[in-house]
Formats: structure tokens, sequence, C-alpha cells
């Protein structure tokens, strides 16, 4: 016992070593608060196995760059003409050397054979389906936003399967699904089994902390795992080119304490709150004359709802908004981030609005991301007055 | 091996039947053929392949300019987190701009306008094998890139990134002109590079001067060789895919709208069996140039001929088998993934070959550090650092964490701008005089190098370090707090010292011609860099007619040969003169194609198609028949001009060479040559 705690704990010292030498070259040489999208930083399996064949690789790349580039430079200056050289004799005239060279063709073959059984064996671990016990949810790509949709009662069907196929009769077990946008929540130390998808172009799923990135392609499903070791807020971006707002199509993942996470699910499965205030009930009229024939909040919209003005046919789900930290992509943050940590942690979301961000991108939205709305790709101005912004934002805040 | 050694002059290649020139009533032999060596019309209707080869060359820094600036944009909008020095969209158009241009503008012709300018030479050959298809495909790469550029001015370049991955390069998600553009604009010079395929092909392979078997060939002319053939196969995967594009776009085909069905991974595919190869392509000739310059300042022969040659051959076929390392994140499932990676990993080795002799062949030499030197090394040390991260790519799960971020930027650009493009500029100083009679100053060459190798690693170095820590590729922006602005504010400044070398560069070229214009300018004659293969047997700059007699190649190296012998007690010594064995330039008797109307006239008609397919029919149909009249007159016209005299005396015997061997061959192979230029033209 002892032994392999020993050899674990030497793997560990050794890879912080090497930590420490490329935190060398990186600014700030912080942790995650100051580089948040590294991919140094595994806190999953899948994305510690990566880490450490990209350590492995990375350790036998430095030692070829090491020989070769200094090699070069020796023999540079240590076969250089002299001053005092006879310019008319040469050097040996020598052709080439056949069994040297077979050995500097066969020896990288060699090691890269070595590198290869490694880079398979990975390949084959990281495709494995978790199986039944992992939480399922459905990642789907829209520009310039991520859907997440969760099979809570196991049926195989998602609550927005009408969105995707137009047509298709709305399913019975509608309420017992959940759809969010922006923010992924999962359990922590729990193994997820993401099936990603896509309803315009092609987008890349990527959280560098959980695991590598998957293309989500339109008309395919992807699958990729991802866990969590531990409880926390990790963010990432769609890293396949995907049009006009690429750079604002980011992503944030909680993972939460297994109790947490089953709270919160019940929380989504809740309908959305009724407003309180009149000006809350200001803002819901509001909502149904301009938001609802895009944006679905659950109970509102009700049962006709079949989809956004939008090429994706989607628009993010508002039935919980204020359940989550950021929007629009999440590229802004709703709630303020206390920390500065550049995203907004789990114990943030509530507490004080990021309220001019909110109001600024009511008011004009193409101004505050790049979008297409006249090609209806991305949300319209849709010329809100003051007063309506107001009670929109006091409705909005109030769907926890 | 037939085909290695040149076919005897017994006529049997010969088409004796026809009149060998047409009579002045043949079909459109109203059009004579242009005549005469100067003035502005000799380059336009040139067939001669070193006014080719050096039209690709300008162009190609034309392009390069343009494709330069457009980095300078993208450097300074990114020099800082959250900028909006320009929009997003404008943004998304200069980085597909900067890659097309740098790709299908710049590196590829530049690689064509050495292939041009060198593999007749240093295969003893007047020509190449169709010296009017070589002007034809000279004026559509010009023609269809300047198509391309004009989008700027006509709704907008194409937003789609070279890649142009379906389903985002469709009308609905890209409804300007740009990516029509793109698709029609790379068709069109896809032509040029398809046919400068063949050509070159059947150069090499035809027009060899006798004794140069295959493998007494330059390393740089195989390396052509090579990529030529990767040409040939590359070239028709893209046509095919961009047919499909514009016919989804322009004639609302289906073949990737997934509402019908489509599955945009066959875009990914098509693209990438094109685009793996595509990245040999570019890089092989650079390859050729440094075993080229390397040698000549080692004063050593190339080590390992053979291994170079067929490491090149097999990076060549491997070349073929790795596309899919581009697609590990697609999805596309994990045997596939790891055959890939696996296949990936080993194309590595016939590289890593190549850089091993090159350092073998320093090895025990004597180097002298001239600027063509400086950057051939410059290439070794940096293409190195770009194969290492390229082995890492191959590494399947880490590649998921590192394709489409700045780690991939970092590291194509360590294999073309610290491969090719080093090995090309090494190739301008190295050539120079042979093509234009001087030589271009060593101190400014010195200057540009190190100013270029502080630049280039300044720029995209750092690269590296954002891509692992997380900065995607192709986002018009970035936050702060992400630990990206410090390294992208250096990649800036290294970005803007790269456009300083380059000044220096053009100022050199400047000064260095002005020079010539000194009284007591000494020029450098033939061989200025004691150099080994016989394209520096002839004068300088190169006289139109190549060679004064057709040299017989008994070696390797045969320049190097006939400078220098070995004594009884193996040692080398030097037996002739550089100007003792060169030729003189001048022209006896020798017969070359006349230059010709229809190349350019026949390329001037597809921009004119392009335009129309994406503006108005009624261009395309006038294009078409401009095209269709080219195509006629072309076929129609005489071989020769009927009126033109010849410029000497076409019965004298070839002017006797220094060497007997020489004097010996010399009527026949210059007959030969003649014979063949007249035919095949």
């Amino acid at each position: 016992m002892h032994r392999f705690r020993s050899a674990v704990g030497t793997v560990r010292v050794r890879r912080a070593g090497l930590l420490a030498l490329l935190g060398l070259l990186v600014a700030g040489c912080g942790g995650r608060d100051t580089r948040p999208q590294t991919t140094f930083d595994a806190e999953g399996p899948a994305a510690d196995t990566i880490l450490g064949l990209t350590n492995l690789t990375l350790i036998m790349a430095a030692v070829v760059f090491v020989l070769v580039e200094f090699g070069v430079l020796w023999v540079a200056w240590r076969f250089r003409a002299r001053k005092d050289d006879d310019p008319e004799a040469l050097p040996e005239q020598l052709h080439g050397n056949t069994k040297l060279e077979i050995g500097w063709t066969a020896l990288p073959a060699v090691v890269l054979a070595f590198l290869a059984v490694f880079t398979v064996s990975a390949v084959l671990d990281l495709a494995e389906d978790p199986g039944e016990e992992a939480t399922r949810i459905r990642v789907v790509g829209n520009q310039w936003w991520w859907s997440y949709d969760y099979d809570i009662d196991g049926d195989g069907v998602y609550a927005d399967d009408d969105v995707n196929q137009r047509g298709i009769e709305k399913p019975e077990e509608y309420e017992t699904d959940i759809e969010v946008a922006n923010e992924m929540v999962i359990p922590a130390g729990r193994p997820v089994y993401l099936e990603i998808e896509s309803r315009d172009v092609i987008h890349s799923f990527w959280i560098p902390a959980l695991n590598g990135k998957k293309d989500a392609v339109p008309g395919r499903t992807h699958y990729l795992s991802m866990e969590a070791d531990e409880p926390g807020t990790f963010i990432g971006q769609c890293t396949e080119y995907c049009g006009l707002s690429h750079a604002y199509m980011r992503m944030v993942v909680h993972a939460l304490p297994p109790a947490e996470y089953d709270a919160w699910v019940q929380d989504q499965l809740a309908p959305a709150a009724e407003p309180e205030t009149p000006e809350e009930a200001a803002g819901l009229e509001v909502f149904q004359g301009r938001c609802a024939t895009c944006h679905l909040v659950e109970g509102v919209n009700g049962e006709d709802f079949d989809g956004a003005a939008q090429v994706s046919g989607a628009a993010p789900n508002l039935t919980h908004f204020a359940s989550r930290g950021s929007f629009a992509g999440s590229i802004f943050q709703q709630w303020r981030d206390a920390d500065g940590s550049e995203a907004v942690e789990w114990d943030e979301i509530g507490g004080e609005l990021n309220r001019n961000q909110l109001e600024a991108w009511l008011r004009n939205p193409p101004g505050e991301k790049y979008m297409a709305p006249d090609d209806e790709r991305g949300m319209p101005n849709l010329g809100l007055s003051e007063a309506e912004i107001d009670s929109l934002v006091a409705y909005l805040t109030s769907l926890d | 091996m037939a085909i290695v050694e040149r076919p005897t002059t017994d006529g049997t290649l010969a088409l004796e039947a026809g009149p060998r020139h047409a009579s002045p009533d043949d079909a459109l032999g109203v059009f004579k053929r242009p005549q005469g060596d100067t003035g502005w019309r000799s380059w336009l209707f040139t067939v001669d392949h070193k006014r080719i080869g050096i039209m690709y060359g300008a162009a190609a820094l034309f392009f390069f300019l343009i494709g330069g600036i457009e980095a300078l944009v993208i450097r300074t909008q990114l020099a800082a987190p959250d900028q909006d020095l320009i929009s997003a969209d404008l943004y998304n158009q200069m980085f597909t701009m900067h890659g097309v241009t740098m790709i299908f503008l710049v590196v590829m012709p530049i690689g064509a306008a050495f292939m041009n300018y060198l593999i007749p030479l240093q295969i003893g050959a007047r020509d190449v094998a169709f010296p009017r298809i070589n002007a034809f495909s000279f004026w559509v790469y010009l023609f269809g890139g300047l198509f391309f550029n004009t989008s700027w001015f006509l709704g907008g370049g194409p937003d789609g990134g070279w890649f142009a991955y379906a389903p985002n390069t469709s009308v609905v998600f890209s409804p300007s002109h740009g990516m029509d553009f793109y698709a029609i604009g790379i068709q069109i010079v896809g032509f040029g590079t398809l046919a400068g395929a063949v050509n070159l092909i059947a150069t090499c392979l035809n027009m060899r001067a006798p004794g140069m078997t295959l493998m007494k060939m330059p390393v740089f002319t195989w390396m052509s060789l090579v990529t030529q053939f990767l040409l040939l196969f590359a070239m028709p995967v893209i046509s095919v895919a961009l047919f499909l594009l514009t016919f989804d776009r322009i004639f609302d085909a289906n073949f990737f709208n997934v509402a019908a069905g489509a599955d945009p991974l066959l875009w990914e595919h098509l693209f990438w069996i094109f685009g793996h190869p595509e990245v040999y392509i570019m890089i092989m000739p650079a390859f050729g140039v440094v075993s080229e310059i390397i040698p000549v300042f080692s004063r050593k022969p190339i080590f390992g001929y053979e291994f170079m040659v067929f490491s090149g051959i097999a990076i060549g076929f491997m070349g073929w088998g790795v596309w899919a390392h581009h697609m590990f994140a697609s999805g596309m499932g994990p045997i596939s993934v790891a055959a890939f990676a696996v296949s990936t990993m080993f194309i590595a080795v016939p590289t890593g070959v190549k850089i091993l002799n090159w350092i073998a062949t320093m090895w025990g030499g004597k180097l002298t550090f001239t600027t063509p030197m400086l950057f051939s090394i410059g290439l070794v040390t940096m293409f190195t650092i770009g194969g290492l991260s390229g082995v890492s790519h191959a590494v399947a799960p880490s590649d998921t964490q590192q394709t489409d971020t700045y780690y991939i930027v970092a590291h194509f650009h360590y294999v073309l701008f610290g491969g090719a493009l080093f090995a090309f500029v090494g190739g301008f100083y190295f050539w120079w005089p042979k093509a234009f009679g001087y030589l271009l100053r060593e101190t400014l060459g010195k200057w540009h190098f190190w100013l270029m190798l502080l630049g280039f690693n300044l720029t995209f170095g750092p690269m590296h370090v954002l891509g692992l820590e997380g900065m995607p590729r192709r986002t018009h922006s970035y936050f702060a707090g992400y630990g990206f602005d410090l390294w992208n504010l250096v990649a800036t400044v290294g970005a803007f010292i790269i456009a300083l070398s380059f000044l220096v560069f053009f100022w050199n070229i400047f000064v260095s011609w002005r020079d010539t214009k000194k009284v007591g300018w000494v020029p450098p004659g033939p061989d200025p860099w004691d150099a080994r293969s016989i394209e520096w047997m002839t004068a300088s700059p190169t006289p139109t007619h190549n060679f004064d007699h057709i040299p017989v190649v008994t070696h390797r190296d045969e320049f190097w040969y006939r400078k220098y012998g070995e004594t009884d007690d193996h040692r080398i010594v030097r037996i002739a003169s550089s100007e003792e064995v060169a030729q003189t330039g001048t022209r006896t008797g020798v017969h070359l194609p006349a230059p010709s109307y229809w190349p350019i006239l026949l390329c001037a008609s597809l921009p004119l198609i392009g335009y129309g397919l994406i503006f108005n029919m009624g261009l395309t149909i006038a294009g078409g028949v401009v095209l269709l009249l080219a195509l006629y007159g072309w076929a129609q016209e005489p071989a020769d001009d009927p009126d033109g005299g010849h410029h000497d005396d076409h019965g004298a015997l070839p002017e006797p060479g220094h060497d007997p061997q020489d004097a010996a061959a010399t009527p026949a192979a210059a007959g030969d040559a003649d014979k063949e230029a007249t035919l095949v033209d």
C-alpha cells in the first residue's frame, strides 16, 4: 500500500516539476484564477489522462528539441570556415553513410512507436461509454450559444425534440425533462455522458479542465465523457469557427455536490416563477408581447410555442433565467463576479445583479454582441422603451 | 528503366509526318506569333520558363504584401484584449483572405517560381515540355488571384476561413458574395496549378540532358517532381469540392445542405484529402532549396542523396494517409482517430531523416555563413520546432485539447513560415545573381535574416503558450483576465519586426540593383558561390536559350566535377575555374519556341466567367465565347511564325564546348532540343 502511494507521489512530483517549468513560460504563473481556460489544469479523469499524455509528448519533444537545435548550432560553430583556411583545400567529400542513415531512420520510428502505443490506448479509453449510471446531457450548439437538455425521466426523449425536428408530436413527458441555456450543471464525482449536436453550423464543445473538445456537427450526434473530480465552475469556448460571433460563444459548467445537483434538478423541473410585484407583472406582459415569439418560459408560452424565428429554430430557454451566472453565449455576467475569477461561481449566482449589462443587452443586443438578426441569426433590436426594459429586468431576475 | 535514359536522337519521337512549319495559309495564320525579347509585350506573351518563373516570383511577392498587410491588421486587432479596431465580420474576412492568399497566392507560387526557373536549368533543358501551357499556368494564377482579391471591393471578402467548413459557407450562413469568390477564385488558380503539374512532370521525365539519369537529378528537382505528383492528385480533389460548393451557393444544390440529408463531414474529408498533401506541396520545394544551398556553403555534397530522394518520395506517399489528423475532434470515431494518429506519427520519420541529413551535410564541412546559408539553417532549426509540435498533434487525445487553438497557429507557421518561407527567401538570395546578374548585398541580407528570425519567433513562439493556455483560433477578440494579454502583445510586436525585415529585403533588392549602375561595378560571373549543379554552368543572368550547348552529364553535381578533380593521393584539387567551365551565353543554332498571344487571352476569360457566375450570367457567356475563341486560336496557332526569321544562321554548326565530351555530343543534343521545342509547343 505504501509503495503504491509513493509511486503515485513520484508521478505527482514529476508532474508538478514539469508544470513549474512550463509555468515559467506562462505569464502570471497563477492557477486557474488567472488562466481560466488553461489545458494544464486537469480537474477530471478524462482531462487527466490527456494531460499525462501531453506531458509525456512535451518531454520527449523537449529532449529532441534540445538535441537537434544545439546539435545544429554546435555543428555550425565547429565546422565554420576559418580565416586561416586554405581557400582551395576542400573538406572530405563524404556522400553518405548507409548504416548511420538506416539508424537514424529506425530510431525515431521506435521512439514514435512507443508514443503510438500510449496514444492508441488513450484514444480507446477516452471513447468508452460510461454506462447507464452516467448522467446523460444533450449539448446543442446554436449560433452563438449552447443549450443543454437533460433527460431526467430517462425515456430517451428530450424536452426540445419538437424544436429540433419540427412536426413531431410534443411528448407527454414534456414537464419531466429540463432544457437550459448557456450554463451546464453537472454532479461532481459522477460520470456525465454528453450527446453533442448542432442546430446550424459546426461548433465545438470544449471545457479544457474536464476533457478535450468535440465538434457539434449538424445532423450528427457525437459523444463525450465528462466528469469533474471536485465541485467547481469551469469555463470553455466554442473552438470550431462558427461565423460572425465565434469569439462570443462561450460556455460555463458548474459541477455541484451530488445533493446540490439533485436539488437543482428539482428546481429546474418546477414551472417558471409567477410575478409577485406589479413591476414583474408588467415585465411578464412585455415578455409575452415581445420576447415569447422566440424565447420559451415554461407555462408562459403555452403549448402552441413551436420554436424561435431563427435559422436554428431555437433561442435560449428562459424558464429559470435567474438561476444562471451568465447570458448571451456566456459572454456577459448576469451576477457580479465578486472574486474576479472571470466566471460567476455557483455561490455568486443570485448575489448582486449586473444590472447595467442586462439593460444594455435589452436596449440593443446587436450593439453588444456581433449577430446577424436580419438573417435570423441572433437577437434583433426590439426597440424597447426604458420602462419596458426596467420591468423586463424585474421579471427576468425573478425567474429563479 | 527506359525512362531513365534520354531517348536517342534517331527520330522515333519526332512526328515527321506533318509539315515542319505551318504555312501562311493555315487557319488563323493571320495572327502571327509575336516576336522580340524586349518591351512589355515580350513579357505578356512570353513562353520562356525563366521569364514565367520571374513573373511567378514577382506576383507572389505582390500578393505577399497584401497577405502581410492582412496579417498586420489581424495582429493589431489582437494586440490587446477586447479591442474593436475592426468588426468581427471584417476580422473574419481578414483571416480568411490572409490564409488563402498566403497559401494559394504566395507560398505555392513562390515554389512554382523556383521550379519554373530552375528545373529546366538543373536538368539541362532549353525550356519546359509545354511552354505555352506554362504561360497559361502563370496567367491563370495571376488573374485568379486578382479576381479573388477584387472581392474586397465587390461586397466583402470570403468569411468562412480557408478551410471553409460546410455548412457555415452556405448562402444562409454566409450571405455575402465572399465565399463565391473563394470557391471560384481558388478553382481558377487550381486550373493553372494542375496544368503546371502535368507540364513539370513531363519536363522532368522527358527533357533531361544526355546522361542526366533520374538519380543524378539535383535534390531540388527531385523534390519538385514529388511536389508535382502531389499536385496532380490533390488538385482534382479540391476542384471537385469547390465545384460542389459553387453549385450549392449559386445553383441551390444540396451537397452540403444538412436539412436535405447532407453530412458536413463530407466537406471536411474532401478538403483535407487535398489539404494535407497541400502542406507537403508547400514544404517540399523548400526542402529542395535548402538541399541545394547547404552543400554549396558546406563545400560538401549532400549527405545521403538516396535517402534524401527516397524520404521525399516516402513523404509524398504517406502524405495521402494522414489527412484526418485535422479532424480528431470532428467525431469520426475512435478507430479512425487511432489509425490516423499512428500514420501521422510515422510521417515524422522521413521528415526527421531530412533534418539529420542536412546536419550531416554540414558535419565536417567548411561552412560559410552567407545569407542563403543563414536562411537554410533557419529552416533546419525552425522547421524542427514545427515538426515536433506536429508530432504532438499526432497524439490524438492531446490534439483534442490543442486543435483549433493558437497552438495550431504556432505549429503551421513554424512549418510554413519557419520552413517554406525561410528556404524560399534563402533561395532568392542564392539564385538572384543567376536570374538577374547581380548579387544582393550581404550585410543587408544578414540584417534581413536576423530581423526575420527574431520577429518570426516573437510572433509565433508565444502562440504555443497561448494555445496551451486555451486561446482558440479565428476569434476576432479575447477577454482580459485569461492570461492572453502579454503574449498577444509580444506576437504583435514580432509581426511588425517581420514586416521591417521585409522592408530591408525590398530595400536590398533596390540598392543592389542601383549598385549595378555604378562605375566600376563587377558582375558576379556565372558562379558566384562555387556551386555544384549545372544551372551555374551558364552565364548570369541566364541567356534566353539557357545553354549554348546541352551539357552531357556524367555525375551528380556535374558542374562541381568539372571544376574539381582528385589527385593520385586522393586530394581534391581545383582543375578548372568556373569561368573556364561555364558557357558564355552565345546563342548559335538554337531554336526556341516563339511567344504566343493565346495563353494570356484564354486566362483573361476565366475571371469574366467567374464574375458572370456571381453577378450576371451574360458575362459568363461572354467569357465563354472568349474562352472558346482563345482555345481555337491556340489550337490553330502555327508552331512558328511563318514569316518570322531566325535569330541566327540555323544551319551553322554549334560552337564546340570546352569539354571534349560535350563537343562530341553537342550536334546531336542541340539538334534534339531544337526539334523537341518546336514540336511540343
